[in-house]
């Protein structure tokens, strides 16, 4: 039947046809896959480096996008040459949100394992356990995700996220300047080394110019946000500093919408809205109105490292992954780890030399940060403490101020070192 | 008045739905003998399923028949298929299967629904109107209105029908019942129908009122058995005062400066406080209690 014979072979030619469009886009695939470590496009077969990461993923919120970029780019380093011959063996822990847990899976890594290193670790628990870990053990952490105080105050880690302090002070400095903010209340969770640490530090910062700021803390596991945004605007403050994880800071401005308080008041906020889903989840309503400080560069600038950073997550990470601020965070963190592991001989690469290369690390250079990165030999690290803020937009995000340092209070003092041990390159 | 109001008629919304759900747990408690830890779950995949559908662009009306028929389904599955294995063990053996239920659910929930930031937004919230200073939306009034109407009515149902008298007899002596004819299974399998929609209909007012989070939602279950706990799991009308109670303390703990912070402790108090109250006639005695 010449319609069936039709219909049989143009099957026939349109899947030749694929067949040889799935060839060609496989191989222009192979030509444009990114270029890590060496670059040599041959698979890494030495005897495997141990790198551990521990990491807060099950739980109420997810901290595990540093340590899957960090993965997505050690499989791209394994696949080109590794370092110098010797592949990564990239082992991640869950803490589960569990202090327990995070001391059973850190000291699995660091004495049973005997990792080298810890990369993109992100929790809200595990730090304050393993700090002394990490410093007992002499093991060094190129953290992502750091989220409470002990992980900036602890000798051994340093991380490449900026961690609530600097990024509320980043986004209320900018209020100041622009939006004329004279009183803040900042909104944040009872938890000692997250919320009550960061609103304090805002707090004394705004103090220090001369401003008023009020904490209003409550626990994670509150029902009702319309009250903690009644306990807000009982304070009088005129800028509403809304420090929360995503989910929450959504609710509370669901809350804020359903009060009609969009134009009474400034909505600020610091890195965790900056987070994929939220513009469409506040909707139209908020268009415009909230301003957010992103603790690296925005997602979708076109600098060398920003590209390769989505193109090692195109070609090696789970679909799944998230590509945010914290996978960007991951991304650094991992880079600075092979190019310090490049700079050393592969038979001198043990955990003790590891610590040592990496906590010499200074004025380490990225597209994908505000200002150059350090480790340094210190009993805290913030090396990060520029941002850039951007604004909600009911389609995305849009950026208000490109790269912008934080001034005055505890920053002085940050600057002064980093002038005076050259850690940014700028003595 | 001003700050007091505003908090308290803010505390009565989210009380009203303390109380719904209390009401939920202990129409099933007294049919059943099980306190269903699970509740806050199945109410929770009730609403994520809504809000799945709602997002694929299905009306809101569809919404709210998917959340009650899932929470409704869920129920009824557990009250068939486990329930009447353990029917025989220890109320806290039961309850502690429930327990496991929910863990399931949850699990199955954050398997299907990565952590993101969402948001349940009902044609109620859009109206509403201004009472003592506050904005009271749409769905806060039918918070508040349907705890009221649920609770009379669940009180009617067992006060009037043969089937309310049937679940009053299982409370009663439940072996007794079933040898006077009760039909134990079918009893049963009513009161875990009515108590899935019940937990349908709180799982979407919680997810619009709270946030839309199934780790938040199945944990709501806490504040729901300490108001039905306030009720002694028996009575409807002071489990719908203690849900009230509350979701007002919890609310107007907020103005109380070195309380505020912790004022989520609310219904563990205001139900650790009426179980000592309840029992302050009672003393030890070498034969076990006067």
């Amino acid at each position: 039947m010449a319609n069936g014979v039709f219909t049989i072979s143009s099957v026939i030619s349109l899947s030749a046809g694929a067949l040889l469009a799935a060839l060609a886009s496989g191989a222009a695939h192979a030509a444009d896959a990114p270029k890590c470590g060496l670059g040599t496009g041959q698979a890494a077969d030495g005897r495997p480096i141990l790198i551990g990461s521990v990491v807060g993923e099950t739980g109420p919120d997810d901290f595990s996008a540093g340590a899957d970029a960090a993965r997505a780019y050690f499989k791209c380093v394994n696949a080109n040459g590794g370092i110098n011959g010797r592949p990564i063996d990239f082992r991640v822990e869950d803490d589960q949100w569990s202090p327990e847990t995070a001391s059973q899976v850190a000291s699995k890594l660091v004495k049973d394992d005997k990792v080298v290193a810890l990369v993109g670790n992100g929790s809200f628990v595990e730090m304050t356990v393993n700090a002394k870990l990490y410093e007992d053990e002499n093991v060094a952490v190129v953290a992502s995700a750091c989220a409470v105080r002990e992980c900036f105050e602890a000798r051994n880690i340093a991380s490449t996220n900026q961690g609530p302090v600097p990024s509320n002070i980043l986004t209320a400095q900018w209020a100041i300047d622009n939006l004329g903010t004279k009183k803040v209340a900042c909104i944040a969770l009872n938890i000692p080394s997250n919320g009550v640490w960061s609103c304090d530090q805002t707090d004394r910062w705004l103090a220090d110019q001369g401003l008023e700021g009020v904490p209003v803390l409550f626990d994670p596991g509150s029902a009702d946000l319309t009250a903690v945004l009644l306990e807000a605007v009982a304070t009088g403050a005129d800028t509403m500093l809304v420090s929360l994880p995503a989910n929450l800071g959504v609710a509370f401005f669901k809350a804020a919408e359903e009060q009609g308080l969009r134009d009474q008041y400034n909505w600020i906020a610091p890195t965790p809205l900056y987070k994929e889903g939220v513009p469409e989840a506040l909707g139209d309503y908020w268009d415009g109105k909230i301003y957010i400080n992103a603790e690296l560069t925005p997602w979708d600038r076109d600098g060398p490292d920003a590209k390769r950073w989505r193109e090692v997550m195109d070609a090696f990470a789970r679909p799944e992954d998230p590509r945010d601020t914290f996978s960007q965070a991951g991304f650094v963190s991992a880079n600075i780890l092979v190019d310090t592991l490049m700079e050393m001989k592969p038979e001198e690469i043990d955990r003790d030399n590891v610590t040592k290369a990496l906590k010499a690390v200074k004025n380490y250079r990225t597209d994908l940060l505000c200002s150059p990165w350090y480790f340094g030999e210190a009993a805290s690290h913030q090396p990060n403490h520029a941002g850039v803020e951007l604004v909600i937009k009911s389609t995305g995000f849009e950026v208000v101020a490109d790269c912008f340092e934080a001034k005055g209070g505890m920053f002085e003092d940050i600057l002064a070192m980093e002038k005076s041990q050259g850690m940014t390159g700028a003595n | 008045m001003g700050a007091y109001g505003l908090f308290l008629v803010n505390g009565l919304a989210v009380g009203a739905i303390y109380a719904l759900s209390g009401v939920g747990l202990v129409i099933l408690c007294r049919a059943t003998g099980v306190l269903n830890l699970a509740y806050g779950a199945i109410g929770a995949a009730g609403a994520m399923i809504a809000w799945q559908l709602m997002q694929y662009g299905c009306p809101e009306a569809i919404g709210w028949l998917a959340a009650i028929g899932t929470a409704t389904l869920l129920s009824l599955a557990y009250g068939r298929l486990i329930a009447p294995h353990l029917s025989f063990r220890e109320p806290v053996v039961r309850a502690v299967a429930t327990l496991g239920f929910a863990i399931m659910i949850l699990s199955l929930m954050n398997f299907s629904w990565v952590e993101a930031p969402r948001r349940l937004t009902l044609a109620t919230d859009a109206i509403g109107l201004s009472i003592l200073g506050m904005r009271v939306t749409g769905t806060r009034l039918i918070a508040l209105l349907a705890a009221v109407l649920v609770t009379l009515a669940v009180a009617l149902f067992l006060a009037a029908t043969q089937t309310g008298l049937r679940m009053r007899a299982l409370a009663n002596d439940r072996d007794l019942a079933a040898v006077l004819g009760v039909p134990v299974v079918s009893v049963e399998t009513v009161a875990w129908g009515i108590s899935g929609v019940i937990a349908g209909f709180s799982g979407m007012m919680f997810a619009d009122l709270v946030r839309l989070n199934p780790t938040v939602l199945t944990f709501l279950v806490i504040p729901a058995v300490a108001a039905a706990i306030v009720g002694r799991l028996e009575s409807l009308m002071l489990t719908l005062a203690g849900g009230l109670t509350i979701g007002v303390v919890e609310s107007m703990a907020t103005l109380i400066r070195p309380v505020a912070p912790f004022r989520a402790a609310a219904p563990f108090v205001v139900a650790a406080l009426l179980m000592l109250w309840y029992q302050r006639h009672r003393r030890l005695t070498f034969a076990g209690r006067d």
